[in-house]
Formats: C-alpha cells, sequence, structure tokens
C-alpha cells in the first residue's frame, strides 16, 4: 500500500509562505492499496485536492469508490468533504465511517451542507453515500483491508483507526491529549485544569484504558501518523485541548514497537521551519535513545510505501 | 477611512505556494476609521490573522471595540470566527450585523450558534466567548453606525440565497464592500438598484470570482466574473476598483491574468479613469 499526506495541519487551514514546505490544509490522508479503492482518512481541506486527483481516474467516469474514515467531526477534519469532486459525478460510490454521535451521522454530515452555510445540500450529491456509524472496539472490512479502531482522549470524542492490509500496518492517531493528566469528556472546559492535582481513581483508570487500547491499536505497525499539535510546553499550557505532543508520541510509539512514527496535525502557526526544528530535535532523541523507529514529520505531498505496493 | 485584505478567497482556504502572493485566506477586511475605530467585514480565516494582530494593543487588554459587517453565513465567510482571539478576552465588545433572515436578529444568531454545535467545533456555544458578543441584523432601507461611519446594507442575489452589500461613508468619502454577487442571468446589464448603491463610490470592492469561461459553467453558484465587475465600476461611475474572492482553483499567475484582462475590459467599457487595485493578503489602502 501507499500512504499519501493531502493535509497535515489543525484546527485551520494556513495559506501562506510559512507553510509552504509542510503545507497549510486541514487532516487528510489517503491510504491506496495495491489492488483497491482508496481508503481515506478524515475529510480537512487537503480532500479538496485529493478529489480533483482522483478525477484523474475511475470517478472521472462516475465508476470510483471511496471510503472515508473520519476520526472526529471537528471542522478541520470534515471541512474538505463539501468540495470533494467525486461527490458531484452520478455513479461514484462514497463509504463515510465515523464514531456514533448524538444524532445520526447523515444529520451530522448534512448539517454541514445545508443552507444558510453551503449552497449544495448534501441530498443534492450525485454520489452515492453511505454512512456508517461505529464505536470504540468496532472492526470491520473494506475490501481487502481490515480496519480497527479505539477511543482517543479529544472533546466529544474521537477515534483512532488501525488499517491493515498488503502485509502492512498503518494507524491513524489524531485528535488526542496524552493519557496521563487529563480526562475530556463533553463539559466545555474554560481555564486550563491545574496538572499538579491527584486524579480520582476512576478517571486514573479510564485513561490508562485509553492509553492500553492505544497501544493495543498501533501494536508492531508500520507507519503511525500521532497527533502532535503541540510543543510539551505548549501541551502545559492548555492540556483541555485535547492535542499531543512528541515526547507523548514517542513513548507510544516506542511501547507499541512501531517502525516508523510520523509527527501530523501540525499547530497551524507553526511555521516550517520550527517544524524542522522540532523534527531534528526528536531525531536526536529518538537516537541517542536507540529507539528502534525512524522519524517522520508529515507533509503534503509525502508519500510513504508499506508492505506490498 | 483605511481598508486592509485578511483574506479574499473565495469557497474554501488554498494554500499552497501558488497562492502566495495574493493569498490564500478566505473573506476578511478591516476598514479603520479617521478617528481610528475599527470595522470589520466577513469573518473568513483571514479573522484569525487580523485577532492576533489585534491582541498586541487594547483587545489584548480586553479594552477593544469593533463591528463586524456580515455579508452573509456560508461557512468561507464565517469559518475564522472560533478562532478569534479577541473573543476570548473578557472585556472586549463585538457587535455583528448580518443579514437577519426575515430581519431577526435572533435567527442570525442562531445560525451562528450552528458553527459552534459540538459535534463541529469544540467551543460548543458563542456563549463561551470572554467577550460581549452582539448580534443585529443589518437594516436594509436607511442607515446604521458602525465604528463612527455611516453604513447602509442592500440584498443582492448569490446564487439560491442572498448576501448583503455594505456602503461606508465617512468625511464624504465612501468604500462599497460588495462580495458574493450572483449574476443570474447571462448577459443581463448591472441591476440599477446596485448601480445606485455603488454610485460614485471613491473605492468598490467587487467580487470576482471567476473568468467568464467558468463562470458559464457555474452561473447557479452565485458569483460575478471580473467582466461584471467592470461593468459595474464603470455603469457607477466610481473611482477605483478592488477585485476580490479568487476562485480558490486560481493559482497567482491565473489572478494576474484576471486583473490584466479585467483592465482591458474596464478600458473598453469607458472606464479608463478607474484604477484597479487588485486585494491582496496584507495590502492597505487609504480612501
Amino acid at each position: 500500500m501507499k500512504v499519501r499526506f493531502w493535509g497535515v495541519r489543525g484546527s485551520i487551514p494556513v495559506p501562506g509562505k510559512s507553510t509552504n514546505r509542510y503545507g497549510g490544509n486541514t487532516s487528510c490522508v489517503e491510504v491506496r492499496p495495491k489492488n483497491g479503492s482508496p481508503i481515506i482518512i478524515d475529510a480537512g481541506t487537503g480532500l479538496r485536492r485529493l478529489g480533483k486527483s482522483l478525477m484523474e481516474e475511475a470517478f472521472r467516469d462516475g465508476k470510483g469508490k471511496a471510503s472515508i474514515l473520519i476520526s472526529h467531526t471537528h471542522w478541520d477534519h470534515v471541512q474538505g468533504l463539501p468540495f470533494f469532486s467525486p461527490l458531484y459525478r452520478e455513479g461514484n460510490q462514497v463509504e463515510i465511517y465515523a464514531r456514533q454521535r448524538d444524532m445520526h451521522l447523515e444529520a451530522v454530515f448534512s448539517a454541514q451542507h445545508r443552507a444558510p452555510y453551503f449552497p449544495v445540500p448534501l441530498s443534492a450529491m450525485h454520489a452515492e453515500m453511505r454512512f456508517h456509524e461505529v464505536i470504540e472496539g468496532a472492526r470491520f472490512e473494506i475490501g481487502d483491508a481490515k480496519v480497527s479502531c479505539t477511543r482517543l482522549n479529544h472533546p466529544w470524542v474521537a477515534i483512532a483507526y488501525r488499517v491493515e492490509v498488503d502485509g502492512a500496518i498503518v494507524v491513524y492517531c489524531s485528535d488526542t491529549a496524552p493519557f496521563a493528566d487529563y480526562l475530556l469528556g463533553t463539559d466545555f472546559v474554560t481555564q486550563a485544569p491545574s496538572l499538579d492535582g491527584p486524579l480520582s481513581p476512576e478517571t486514573e483508570a479510564e485513561l490508562a484504558h485509553m492509553r492500553a487500547g492505544v497501544i493495543n491499536l498501533a501494536k508492531d505497525a508500520d507507519l503511525l501518523i500521532y497527533d502532535t499539535q503541540f510543543t510539551k510546553e505548549e501541551y502545559r499550557q492548555r492540556p483541555h485541548w485535547g492535542h499531543s505532543h512528541p515526547d507523548d508520541a514517542i513513548q507510544i510509539a516506542r511501547e507499541a514497537n512501531v517502525k516508523q512514527l510520523c509527527l501530523f496535525h501540525h499547530a497551524p502557526l507553526r511555521s516550517d521551519d520550527e517544524n524542522d526544528r522540532i523534527l531534528a530535535e526528536y531525531r536526536s532523541v529518538v537516537a541517542a535513545q536507540n529507539d528502534k523507529f525512524t522519524l517522520v514529520s508529515a507533509y503534503e505531498g509525502l508519500e510513504i510505501p508499506l508492505g506490498d505496493e | 477611512m483605511k481598508i486592509r485584505f485578511w483574506g479574499v478567497r473565495g469557497s474554501i482556504p488554498a494554500p499552497g505556494p501558488d497562492t502566495n502572493r495574493y493569498g490564500g485566506n478566505t473573506a476578511c477586511v478591516s476598514v479603520t476609521s479617521a478617528s481610528g475605530e475599527l470595522v470589520i467585514i466577513d469573518m473568513g480565516t483571514g479573522l484569525m490573522h487580523l485577532g492576533n494582530s489585534l491582541m498586541t494593543g487594547a483587545f489584548g487588554k480586553g479594552q477593544g471595540k469593533a463591528s463586524i459587517l456580515l455579508s452573509h453565513t456560508h461557512w468561507d465567510h464565517i469559518q475564522g470566527l472560533g478562532f478569534f482571539a479577541p473573543v476570548f478576552i473578557g472585556g472586549n465588545q463585538f457587535t455583528v450585523w448580518g443579514p437577519g433572515p426575515y430581519g431577526s436578529a435572533e435567527m442570525l444568531e442562531e445560525i451562528l450558534e450552528g458553527q459552534m454545535d459540538p459535534n463541529f467545533s469544540p467551543l460548543q456555544t458563542l456563549k463561551n466567548f470572554s467577550a460581549t458578543f452582539e448580534v443585529k441584523a443589518a437594516p436594509t432601507a436607511g442607515t446604521f453606525e458602525a465604528g463612527g461611519m455611516t453604513i447602509s446594507a442592500r440584498e443582492h442575489p448569490h446564487g439560491a440565497t442572498t448576501a448583503l452589500a455594505f456602503r461606508i461613508e465617512e468625511a464624504g468619502r465612501s468604500f462599497v464592500y460588495a462580495s458574493d454577487v450572483g449574476q443570474p442571468d447571462a448577459d443581463a446589464p448591472p441591476s440599477p438598484e446596485a448601480i445606485a448603491f455603488y454610485r460614485g463610490a471613491d473605492v468598490l470592492l467587487h467580487d470576482t470570482t471567476y473568468r467568464p469561461e467558468d463562470q458559464a459553467t457555474r452561473r447557479n453558484r452565485g458569483f460575478s466574473t471580473f467582466e461584471d465587475a467592470a461593468a459595474a465600476a464603470a455603469a457607477a461611475g466610481v473611482k477605483r476598483l478592488v477585485t476580490f474572492h479568487y476562485d480558490q482553483d486560481y493559482s497567482d499567475d491565473d489572478v494576474d491574468a484576471l486583473v490584466a484582462t479585467c483592465r482591458t475590459t474596464l478600458d473598453a467599457r469607458g472606464g479608463k479613469d478607474i484604477e484597479i487595485v487588485p486585494a491582496r493578503e496584507g495590502d492597505e489602502l487609504d480612501v
């Protein structure tokens, strides 16, 4: 399979000179099995360019099929969907998988398309769209690929996905806070919580359970894509935002015995030069610890072949 | 008054090296009055960068005040709001003037609230803003005041819906913001009511989303071409025309060509004396 990055940014798209190299589009990753239709993870603004490229294939003739796995429905993970060209061509089939919400998924996605926010309603899309509600722990198949998922520590719940196909494993783990300090749920948290106080035994157990789920999901992965929106210092100022940092990602990668770790979901105001510095800094950390995995940082256009190509 | 462009792109932000010169952020323009009061027009992703720049002044201390004129509530005109740092500082005061369906401010507020729904946004509700955030329906008859300047609003067609154009007047100078202007009928002359609204403006910012060949296949989306903008500018006898809301697929070179052809078109339509100012992120314009 091939993994290709179309959007690597968190929160909001950031056009401009300082993001030219890593890219300013929000989250979108394409997993392309050797024989099979694309499995897309998240539908940030990167999905627009992916859609244009797919229109040069079977999708142009209304014969394309794509599956989209959604980690959660925050804007930066869905805002590209209305601009996904294959949806506007009859005959194409698009399967959307996302975690069950408090209303049916089709209603959630319809809300993004309805007036007065967007001119074309979801019901007017010419492609055939199907919505699949999943919950953490679910296992299912897309063509030859085996997919499983687990819960992450993020406001209103996000899920991580593991995709196994062509003898290789890719795991997408975004968005999540570390599993040590604070449990995120449905409450809105106005102030950064203190990280010094002890956790209740219930909270500690739930976080430990979630962390074990992530380690298990990422076990022996060829590629682990991980939310590293923050630096360690930034995380301590905003532990309630539901994002992690490279030190935490490295610890998870180590325990899960992955082969390659990819820093992902870069903060919107992180410049290319800063991303370079972060990557260089943590490459020396990984080298100094004799870690077995390699470290990369996601940029638009990065393509990683895995297993049988 | 002084105008600054923070986002000039239409529909969806368009990052990448080929949009560096004009910019890839969606619609956001600031207007500062002679006495330094701030009016913001539209809340596309450019609003985040405007907000970050405001934080170094009174807004960073919770002592800022601004009015926001909202043309309509399509995503590319509101998607910057959740990333506008000054709304998270208590003491700051914002008044939004936008299109209230049936004149209802409550319905407009509910539409803005929808963007913050917890399925989509960690903010969950506008009520989590620390600043005062008042939403008003902009009257489309008569004038109202914002930032110490006199504002009038006019509704124009925009695809299946409508959008507001705004005319801002201060000390005999005038700036008209007319983005997302639908042209439902091919070859129709500019609407007389629109021309009356733009008449004699010192600066007319007009939707120039498309080249004519792209509008032809997408007329129902409710956008203008540079030809429509040139026709309106010439008919209304404005002094300067600002091109704006470039299609997300147009590279900087495409926009260069669009602006150059707009110049030729304007000359041919008797608008030789009208200066064209292409909107570019970061540029300022004195009116």
